[in-house]
């Protein structure tokens, strides 16, 4: 086998993703690491949380427990007589996700326990305790004598603390350490010696752990607390108060750090973040030392925002050349701690990557940022971050780790390739596409290409793609301004997809996750033989934004199905909802069925040996399309105008030979991303939110 | 210059740390709709920061308003949390005389080594005036309900006379002539108007974009607004109300803020892009004069004081005071010997409007800046406040100081 660059697979102890294909099922189930953790169905042991009231053990609790709960594992939530309910809150939220007979199923199997803190109930012993999971307070002692409590009773318990910044070799146990919100987020950063059964499960059940490594606070950490401290020390450098600084931090880098810690719960939040950059100063000095505001909210919880009757009144604006200041104070440290990141080797670079990305609203992975800005300029904003801040220059600073942005892993932080000799996979590792996954997708091709690999599969990465939503459509939002940019986008995405139609003899797109949408399906349209599982679902949801289709989502899929199956593809571009795989079957996508299945029909596919599935020929000559909507989407809460527009792209792109029709849709996209309809949507309102401060 | 003692050796004004609002007309701007003390402490905050002063040098602040506000009762912490600096504090009223009172406050609480650094921050919102019902049991209904701004203006209870007409009054006094008061008005204006275009009032006044409850504008106060040019033609014919008196030889209502900070010596240089300049308070000195005479109480009250400090009216650099009434300066110039044409040289409250407790701290501030232009001097500040007072204050502006 050879890769482009380390499989972020391998830090779970995976090898390769095209060995899924190969071997048509994934290396572990749920169900033989559920055996391997709680023991065999009938012996079942139990997961326990403990402090299973607090924000962290009841998300992780209701989240854990929807996903065990068809295994037959019981919850034990633990925490104090006296705790505030936590896990009652977290019922309504079951019921959306579940409808109220899947949230009342998945609590019947959830065992509240109260204990003092000195000894565990006696009725605990009957559930057989397996795996601890501990989300108790932040006091290093107490979280000690709890393991020795449970190690007491339970001398075979794997134990995780969910800490938010002590290092594992601290507390004596690993750790799993999840991201907010924590009902939803599926992401861990996990410590542990080598990766375990543990990590596994995890993985297993749709999560996604990151290990990283033993070191005093989290890769999540280290960036949203740092932002918060950079933002809360331009506060105390300006004056400009929190809630204007957020939206110049969300307009740079896409979170609004003092807004989130009111949305988490400011009492709780601030204290950790507290906790975590104390911890952190301490290890690593002064760049990391919390401001007197901090240690204030960290002392009173109170909020950042003020409160509703005293919503603000004078606005703040920056001339250039403060926002310029601005962008150093906020960029200088993020890129300085970066670089701490890096020297320390805190984990794959993808993970570091795609943390802020996944778990701290970064707009953009902070090593893509650095990758783009450059080593050179990246270490400029440092050094001129030091005259603002000259404490932050006596530690903690490593210039030289910025250079390892110029290696392949680097390069492919969400795009890697690996093969066998014959066959090529492609994993893209990022759940949008955006113009960095467009440039490391290119790549990946030139480099199977230059392997001489002419069979290849497209897929998600099984690991931080969970699913492939579609485009960024923050990448569109120059393109509302300036119709050439839409034009360049457009273009430039259809001409990477259409490699895959022209670059590989044989290419396979595998939708693996739970949904492929928009810029992502009409990625996939483009390789010869779409394959999917088989509750996956696929959309075109970009009428609803409403945007035009960029990468050729109007025509392509004409070309390669016979005329009675138009209508369906008209309906699904109109309405922008979702079908399953399984009803895309045979217009759209060529197979659906099990995962197992699937990762079979793709290999065999691949490697020319599924006769029964025929190859879609693409017509490249003009199609002529029936000027009719047929109805489609009209009941969807979808705007006339926005479907007339789709309408007349399918025609029009149709309507001409397959070459013109790459600079027909991207003409069009373009014409309709700047105009005042699509300025008037959800990409125009995202773009005003977050670019109007 | 004489050398004359000074009323507080240790308290500054760092100079151009300060700044004021534009005083816009009352009714006519988005600060008509807002809670005065909470734009006030945000406004503060944001001219601080102009300033480059970060808002944690503070560790007081002095408020003074007139005109009740909501959540008064919570004081200046609750102005302070609205600026984003936990500091105590306390609220000072004395009418007109609001702004002149609290920086001599100010002074006084450095001075005495309370405080290092004390913010002083005026505001008053005139329009919308809030209504007080207060048990009466001399009226048949056993309850009163005064409308703050006009019912106060329009009524001394200690005399049962209105503004206007102590104005009249002091008029026919003096024997000021309708002629001198209209022509002095005329130049008021000019004075202002020239003030504004030479961009002398950039360098005092900060436009605020003031936010709705959705946090959109609703406009940038970025002008004395109500404020024309008015001709000596159209004074002249204006109908008189009382000896003197016209609409347009009086102020009008407006809302507004103003700040600046008291400091010791070395923290001024600290904290001013221009710590060679020195900023001392001379002295100070109220009077209160007979009923319905208040607009000859300042003079009185700069007469005393310059018999305190010994210091002459020749002295003086700068001269700028708050005259709610051209007869005011008309007085002034009578028993003083005083040309008027020689004082309010950028402007004053007759023409930029009234918000009572900022009224005089813009006053100040736009008086040392003048005294800056003219390379240092001593600035003589003075005005009228209800109950016949007139208060009056000397600061000295020494430029080189090392």
């Amino acid at each position: 086998m050879k890769f482009l660059r380390q499989p972020t697979l391998n830090t779970l102890g995976i090898e390769s993703t095209l060995g899924f294909f190969k071997n048509g099922r994934l290396p572990y189930t749920a169900e033989s690491l559920v055996d391997s953790i709680f023991g065999p169905a009938g012996n079942r042991g139990s997961l326990v949380i403990s402090g299973a009231n607090g924000i962290v053990g009841a998300g992780k609790a209701m989240q854990l427990g929807s996903r065990l709960a068809p295994y037959g594992v019981t919850i034990v939530g633990l925490d104090f007589p006296g705790a505030a309910d936590g896990i009652g809150r977290q019922y309504p939220g079951l019921q959306r996700a579940f409808g109220e007979e899947g949230a009342n199923r998945i609590m019947s199997n959830f065992v509240r326990l109260s204990y003092d803190g000195k000894a565990l109930p006696a009725a605990l012993k009957q559930f057989n305790p397996k795996f601890l999971l501990e989300a108790i307070p932040e006091i290093l002692p107490v979280k000690r004598a709890h393991y020795e409590l449970f190690r007491r009773s339970f001398p075979e318990i794997e134990i995780r603390s969910v800490t938010s910044g002590f290092p594992s070799s601290e507390l004596g146990v690993g750790v799993a350490h999840p991201s907010f919100p924590h009902e939803i987020n599926k992401v861990w950063e996990t410590i542990e010696e080598k990766p375990t059964d543990i990590t596994r499960l995890l993985w297993a059940l749709g999560m996604v752990p990151v290990p990283t490594t033993d070191n005093w606070s989290f890769i999540l950490d280290v960036l949203f607390c740092g932002v918060t401290l950079a933002a809360s020390r331009y506060h105390n450098a300006t004056n400009m108060p929190y809630w204007k600084i957020d939206k110049y931090v969300r307009r740079l880098l896409g979170p609004n750090p003092f807004r989130a810690h009111d949305a988490i719960g400011a009492k709780g939040a601030n204290f950790l973040t507290w906790s975590c950059l104390h911890h952190l100063a301490k290890q690593y000095g002064e760049l990391f030392e919390p401001t007197p505001d901090l240690d204030e909210r960290m002392a009173t919880g109170q909020d950042w925002y003020p409160l509703n009757h005293f919503r603000p009144l004078v606005n703040w604006s920056m001339a250039a050349e403060e926002e310029k200041e601005f962008n150093v104070w906020m960029l200088g440290a993020i890129l300085q701690m970066s670089s701490l990141l890096l020297h320390e080797k805190r984990g794959h670079l993808s993970h570091i990557n795609a943390m802020g990305e996944l778990c701290a609203q970064f707009r953009r992975g902070v090593l893509s940022w650095i990758r783009e800005l450059g080593a050179d300029e990246s270490r400029r904003i440092v050094e001129a971050y030091h005259k603002l801040h000259p404490e932050a220059a006596k530690s903690c600073w490593y210039p030289e780790s910025f250079s390892a942005l110029e290696s392949v892993e680097g390069q492919q932080l969400y795009v890697n390739a690996e093969h066998d000799g014959n066959v090529g996979v492609i994993t893209i590792g990022r759940e949008s596409y955006n113009s960095d996954v467009d440039a490391e997708l290119n790549r990946a091709i030139d480099w199977l290409a230059a392997q001489g690999i002419r069979r290849v599969i497209l897929t998600g990465d099984f690991h931080l793609a969970t699913q492939l939503v579609g485009a960024d459509t923050s990448d569109f939002f120059p393109a509302l301004e300036n119709r050439d940019r839409g034009f360049e986008i457009s273009r430039n995405w259809s001409r990477t997809a259409r490699r895959l139609d022209s670059d590989f003899e044989t290419s396979v797109g595998f939708i693996g996750g739970k949904r492929c949408l928009g810029g992502f399906l009409e990625l996939m349209m483009h390789c010869h033989y779409v394959v999917a599982a088989e509750d996956a679902q696929v959309g075109m949801p970009e009428v609803t934004l409403p945007v035009i289709p960029g990468m050729e989502g109007c025509h392509w899929a004409f070309r390669k199905t016979d005329a009675s199956h138009w209508p369906k593809l008209i309906q699904l571009l109109m309405s922008g909802t979702m079908i399953s795989a399984s009803q895309a079957q045979g217009w759209l996508l060529d197979y659906a069925g099990s995962l197992e299945e699937s990762l079979s029909v793709a290999w065999k596919l691949v490697m020319g040996e599924a006769g029964g599935i025929p190859r879609r020929q693409t017509e490249r000559n003009a199609l002529t399309i029936p000027v009719q909507t047929n109805g489609a989407g009209a009941n969807a809460g979808v705007s006339d105008d926005a479907r007339r527009a789709m309408m007349e792209t399918v025609r029009k792109s149709c309507a001409c030979t397959i070459e013109e029709a790459i600079d027909v849709q991207a003409k069009m996209s373009a014409d309709f991303m700047s105009s005042e309809l699509c300025r008037r949507g959800k990409i125009g309102q995202e773009f005003g939110k977050v670019m109007s401060v | 210059m004489s050398k004359t003692p000074i009323l507080y050796s240790r308290a500054r004004i760092p100079y151009g740390t300060w700044g004021s609002s534009y005083f816009p007309n009352w009714q006519s701007s988005p600060l008509a709709e807002v809670n005065i003390g909470q734009f006030a402490g945000e406004a503060m905050n944001r001219i601080l920061g102009l300033r480059k002063v970060a808002k944690s040098e503070l560790d007081y602040l002095i408020i003074g308003s007139t005109i009740p506000w909501h959540w008064k009762f919570w004081n200046a912490p609750m102005v302070a949390a609205c600026l984003g600096q936990r500091v105590p504090g306390y609220h000072l009223e004395q009418a007109c005389a609001t702004g002149l009172q609290a920086v001599t406050a100010a002074a006084a609480q450095v001075e005495t080594g309370s405080s290092d650094v004390v913010g002083v921050l005026t505001f008053d919102r005139t329009s919308d005036s809030p209504a007080g019902i207060f048990p009466e049991r001399r009226s048949y209904r056993r309850t009163e309900v005064i409308a703050d701004v006009w019912d106060n203006f329009g009524f001394d209870p200690s005399f049962g006379n209105s503004m206007i007409a102590s104005a009249g009054n002091t008029a026919r006094k003096y024997k000021i002539a309708r002629q001198e008061v209209d022509e002095l008005t005329a130049l008021r204006y000019e004075q202002y108007f020239g003030a504004k275009r030479s961009g002398f009032l950039d360098r005092v006044l900060v436009p605020l974009d003031v936010l709705n409850l959705q946090g959109r504008s609703m406009g940038v106060v970025s002008e004395d607004v109500g404020v024309r040019e008015i001709s000596l033609a159209t004074l002249r014919a204006m109908r008189e109300l009382d000896t003197c008196v016209t609409s347009g030889t009086q102020t009008h209502a407006a809302d507004g803020m103003a700040c600046l900070l008291v400091t010791d010596e070395v923290k001024a240089k600290q904290l001013s892009a221009r710590p060679e300049i020195e900023i001392t308070l001379v002295g100070k000195r109220e009077v209160r004069t007979l009923p319905a005479m208040m607009p000859e109480a300042p003079s009185l009250a700069v007469a005393k004081l310059l018999e305190q400090t010994g210091l002459k009216m020749s002295d003086m650099a700068v001269i700028k005071n708050h005259n709610p009434f051209a007869v005011n300066d008309a007085i002034f110039a009578k028993m003083l010997e005083f040309d008027w044409r020689k004082m309010n040289n950028t402007g004053s409250s007759l023409v930029w409007g009234h918000p009572q407790g900022p009224t005089l701290t813009r006053i100040i501030i736009e008086a040392l800046e003048e005294a800056v232009d003219l390379g240092g001097g001593y600035v003589l500040v003075f005005g009228c406040a209800a109950g016949d007072v007139g208060i009056a204050a000397i600061l000295k502006v020494a430029e080189g100081v090392k």
